[in-house]
């Protein structure tokens, strides 16, 4: 199994960190309230322990996922329970559920994502650009296998940044997920210089 | 528990082999219903490539051939096994090729699956849902959940 040094998975984080930083301000200004972002979590792990890390295999879960493309292939994975998804959609002022609630996460992730994307491209130097976003409410292991089976590839190992934002003043949250290609990881670092 | 890239086979009456939440997955399950020996695997992607000599169950053209041999290395006997296949959903209805993974699975499940002369006796495969593969051994019953619904027999 590919390890990573600590220092590896260090900066990893921070890039996660700033880019959820940057992320969590536009949901801020879409939502007009502050967010709170939480420490980013990076794991490294063979891809039939990814599943489990994320959570219950078959809680039921509303999935916003974004391809990235450009100088590295990537998902973007927003994850959010139904209570996250019905009190989002509230602020929203639209129901969650339907279409236009469908169509209201899938603009928090369009958002969200492209932020944390322009973050993490202008941190490395590298091009990246966003796809636009599909949403599935189905079992939380559906959703995040499906993800992970089309970035595998080759490699059996899973690289998972993990960020949760909680909106103040509700209990509104997400998961902000980001799954590179199998050799990605390593571009990012060879980019740091790491 | 048979997780992603993964694969059992059994021959002790009463064990469970699951697969939980299969999305774009296939989980597929092989059996010798006279004797009572099983097996899972939960197939990721269609085709190694050729990708190394690892032994990596992700791929259907590594996964399916091991599964037949694990499961007549339990006393499961070639001729008389048959096939169950659950999963290979579109999760996220977009029309990407790269996402369309699901269909890819369950072709060459099916491809190895007819390659080694096991019959497909059921499958509940593709539509845009979920899905949770139990497999019973001894009795040789298979159940699968969709999301959002309740556990059902596969005959």
């Amino acid at each position: 199994m590919t390890q990573y040094t600590d220092l590896q998975l260090d900066a990893l984080r921070e890039l996660a960190n700033v880019g959820s930083g940057t992320a969590s301000t536009a949901l801020s200004s879409m939502l007009g309230r502050s967010v709170d972002i939480s420490v980013p979590h990076a794991y490294v792990l063979p891809m039939a322990d990814a599943v489990a890390e994320v959570g219950d295999p078959e809680a039921d879960a509303t999935g916003v996922v974004l391809g990235v493309v450009g100088d590295m292939g990537a998902s973007v994975l927003l994850l959010f329970s139904p209570s996250d998804a019905a009190q989002m959609c509230a602020l929203l002022g639209v129901e969650a559920g339907t279409e236009i609630g469908d169509s209201a996460l899938m603009e928090i992730g369009n958002i969200m994502g492209a932020s944390y994307l322009t973050a993490l491209g202008m941190m490395t130097g590298m091009a990246l650009e966003p796809t636009p976003p599909a949403a599935a409410t189905d079992m939380l292991a559906a959703i995040v296998e499906t993800v992970l089976a089309e970035r595998a590839g080759a490699g059996d190992i899973a690289l998972l940044l993990d960020s949760q934002l909680a909106v103040e003043g509700s209990d509104a949250s997400v998961s902000f997920l980001l799954v590179p290609d199998a050799g990605g990881v390593d571009q990012l670092l060879a980019r740091l210089g790491l | 528990m048979v997780r992603m890239g993964e694969l059992a086979a059994s021959a002790v009456a009463g064990d469970v082999l699951v697969s939980l939440g299969l999305g774009s997955c296939i989980g597929l399950a092989v059996l010798d219903r006279r004797v009572g020996v099983a097996g899972l695997a939960h197939v990721v992607l269609p085709d190694s490539g050729g990708h190394g000599p690892q032994r990596s169950y992700k791929f259907a053209d590594v996964a399916v051939p091991e599964l037949i041999d694990r499961v007549v290395a339990h006393g499961g006997r070639r001729p008389l096994l048959d096939a169950v296949l659950v999963g290979g959903a579109s999760m996220f209805a977009v029309t990407s090729a790269a996402l369309e993974v699901g269909q890819r699975n369950e072709a060459a499940v099916r491809d190895q699956l007819a390659k080694a002369g096991v019959p497909v006796r059921a499958a509940e495969t593709g539509g845009g849902r979920g899905r949770t593969i139990r497999v019973h051994v001894g009795a040789s019953r298979i159940t699968v959940r969709e999301a959002g619904g309740v556990e059902r027999e596969m005959q």
